[in-house]
């Protein structure tokens, strides 16, 4: 079973995440734990085959905006990397664009997964939802 | 490796299989023995816990997120007791005359399938909500569809003792949704069939299956040991879903005989489109799909429906991220949304096939006709959306992330095709049809009307793989209808088919 590195990870959820999810920056610890139980859960149920591939991305997207800024993205300015990211999600070419929805379904799995993060989106389901129709 | 025996065996438990099960449960009262293999498990009423990730893990395939193999589409699909009706919304429509001519199959005619179906909308207790219950989402697309002319109908839906909990698509926490896990399968058991859950069916051989048993960490223990078992049958019925029923057949080696086997696969590709109100508005209590529009069926191929989801979900099927993305989501009690479905043609390329595991590949091409349908479906909801009084939409396809109030009236300008990028966009799907189609030969076709596979007698299919082309609407009532036939059929056949 595959899994990211520590380097993979701490370039997903320090930087990726941060740009992806904002929100997701201000999980304290054990929001950060979950996280990663949510993330590392989702990739041990997929085909080898689709976590070689984000694994792959992962490395492309990090080291792409070395190409015209000169630095890894992790090293660029939070402009820089929402601009890279932009670029990534309206690329030309097809799989380019799937690898950044792979890592943002990610992102948002591992933050907007998790049951404790529903109050601050205003969303509080409840079994007897009727009863709060007209309250 | 174990041996069973019995007269029928069902494969999957869902729309069709539960039917057939409950269809033929009269059997065992004639001494005959009648079982079900479900891959799934059977949740106690307690698991039902309505958080999204537990529940799309325990009730979906892949977590309800099986990709393509071009990775541009995601599927979602129950195994579960019950399949798919676990977690469907309920939505109960008889498929429209057109539909059944458009499938031109010798011997479906719409009478047919008409009062078959009413017979379970019947069973399942279809009814239409009062008014009182029903949440703003809904009814502010009923107002934006009047305000704007379109024609706006309600969902019978069947459900007994609803409390509105929005859960639907995540189980019904209260037990309200009569699906087959909850009407049909009951009923056979009762009568006698057994079900068996946590059964994979691995392979298909001549009137006899091959299948493994393993237990899950949630839900009941399968009424068998684990381990692996043979189970002889004189009838075999597949309702494994239409991408598990065709790559059942497939790795079984039925693919050089039946050479449409998997094709011509159609999805109702979907898009959930979003708004943001001004004001709080009730979406999540209440049951979360009321209405739907099939103004724009004809003339631009998309059906537009209500919708609810949860955040993960409603994250993932949002355009962009960052800032703008993180000020919607935390506003979920402001918005609004909108299910698209494109009804796409049935094409031989599209298809199921296998990897060299035996696990089933899903290979789906868009036309340019259907993401046309998917455009124009997403300015005639923005449109929908304004009328209802949103203060900005959310399109998809579209240079920024939000179109204002105040561009209302440009967004056909603003929503373009230039946008709409396979693998940029989230395009799900939830109703699977095709792969084995009905008709009159194996050149065209897998089963005949009556869901027999074409020179296997023993082997039938009832589930909605059979459909030839996509069903226009949501499709369980027709999988219930075509199962009954199909029950109807194999009770006619087994007398003449030899022993187990």
């Amino acid at each position: 079973m595959q899994s990211l590195t520590e380097r993979e990870w701490e370039f997903l959820f320090s930087c990726v995440a941060a740009r992806i999810a904002p929100d997701s920056a201000h999980l304290d610890a054990d929001g950060r734990r979950r996280f990663r139980e949510i993330v590392t859960g989702a990739l041990a149920q997929r085909p080898e085959t689709v976590v070689t591939q984000i694994r792959l991305f992962l490395g492309v997207l990090r080291r792409a905006p070395a190409i015209r800024y000169g630095r890894t993205l992790d090293r660029l300015s939070p402009e820089r990397q929402d601009a890279v990211l932009r670029w990534f999600q309206d690329a030309p070419v097809q799989k380019l664009r799937q690898g950044l929805w792979g890592v943002k379904a990610l992102v948002y799995m591992g933050y907007y997964a998790q049951p404790q993060v529903a109050v601050s989106l205003h969303y509080t389901p409840s079994f007897d939802g009727n009863a709060h129709l007209h309250a | 490796m174990r041996e069973k025996s019995y007269d029928v065996v069902i494969v999957g438990s869902g729309a069709g299989g539960g039917t057939v099960a409950k269809e033929l449960a009269p059997l065992c009262r004639e001494g005959l023995s009648v079982a079900v293999l479900e891959w799934g498990a059977k949740l106690r009423d307690d698991e039902f816990t309505g958080r999204e990730l537990e529940m799309a893990g325990q009730l979906y395939f892949d977590s309800g997120g099986v990709l393509t193999a071009e990775g541009t589409m995601t599927l979602a699909f129950g195994r579960a007791y019950g399949g798919s009706t676990v977690v469907y919304t309920g939505t109960s429509l008889i498929i429209p005359p057109a539909t059944v001519e458009r499938w031109a199959v010798p011997g479906i005619t719409w009478d047919d399938m008409a009062k078959r179906s009413r017979r379970y909308l019947a069973e399942n207790n279809v009814h239409l909500q009062e008014d009182e219950v029903l949440n703003e989402n809904n009814t502010l697309f009923r107002a934006g569809c009047e305000k704007l002319g379109y024609r706006v109908e309600q969902f019978p839906v069947n459900l007994k003792g609803c409390k509105g909990s929005s859960l639907c698509n995540l189980g019904c926490p209260n037990a309200a949704k009569q699906g087959t896990h909850r009407v049909q399968l009951p009923a056979a058991e009762a009568a006698g069939v057994e079900v068996i859950t946590n059964c994979r069916v691995d392979r298909l051989g001549d009137r006899e299956l091959f299948a493994t048993v393993a237990n899950s960490s949630f839900g009941e223990p399968s009424r068998w040991e684990p381990g692996d078992y043979r189970v002889k049958a004189r009838a075999v019925v597949l309702a494994a879903s239409a991408v598990n029923s065709p790559a059942l057949l497939l790795r079984s080696g039925f693919g050089a005989r039946l050479p449409v086997l998997g094709r011509y696969f159609t999805a109702h590709p979907a898009l959930i489109l979003v708004a943001e109100h001004d004001h709080p508005i009730s979406s999540y209590y209440g049951h979360p799909k009321s209405f739907y529009c099939d103004h724009f069926t004809d003339s631009h191929g998309f059906l537009l429906e209500t919708c609810m989801y949860f955040p993960f979900t409603t994250a993932k099927n949002l355009i962009g991220f960052g800032a703008e993305h993180a000020e919607l989501m935390r506003r979920m009690d402001h918005m609004q949304m909108i299910l698209v479905l494109a009804i796409d043609p049935a094409l031989p390329d599209n298809r199921v096939t296998i990897d060299a595991n035996g696990d089933p590949v899903v290979h789906y091409r868009f036309t340019e006709e259907v993401l046309t349908s998917l455009l124009e479906s997403m300015r005639a909801s923005a449109r929908i959306f304004f009328a209802a009084g949103a203060r900005r939409v959310h399109a998809p396809a579209c240079a920024n992330f939000f179109v204002g109030r105040e561009d209302a009236t440009r967004v056909d300008e603003l929503i373009a095709r230039r946008y709409l990028k396979l693998g940029r966009n989230s395009i799900t799907s939830a109703h699977l049809m095709g792969g084995c189609r009905m008709g009159t030969a194996p050149a065209d076709s897998v089963t005949d009307a009556w869901g027999r596979v074409h020179g296997l007698p023993w082997l039938y299919v009832a589930d909605a793989s059979l459909f030839p082309r996509a069903s226009e609407i949501n499709p369980y009532v027709t999988v219930m209808a075509l199962a009954d036939r199909v029950a109807e059929r194999v009770r006619a056949d087994l007398p003449g088919l030899g022993p187990a």
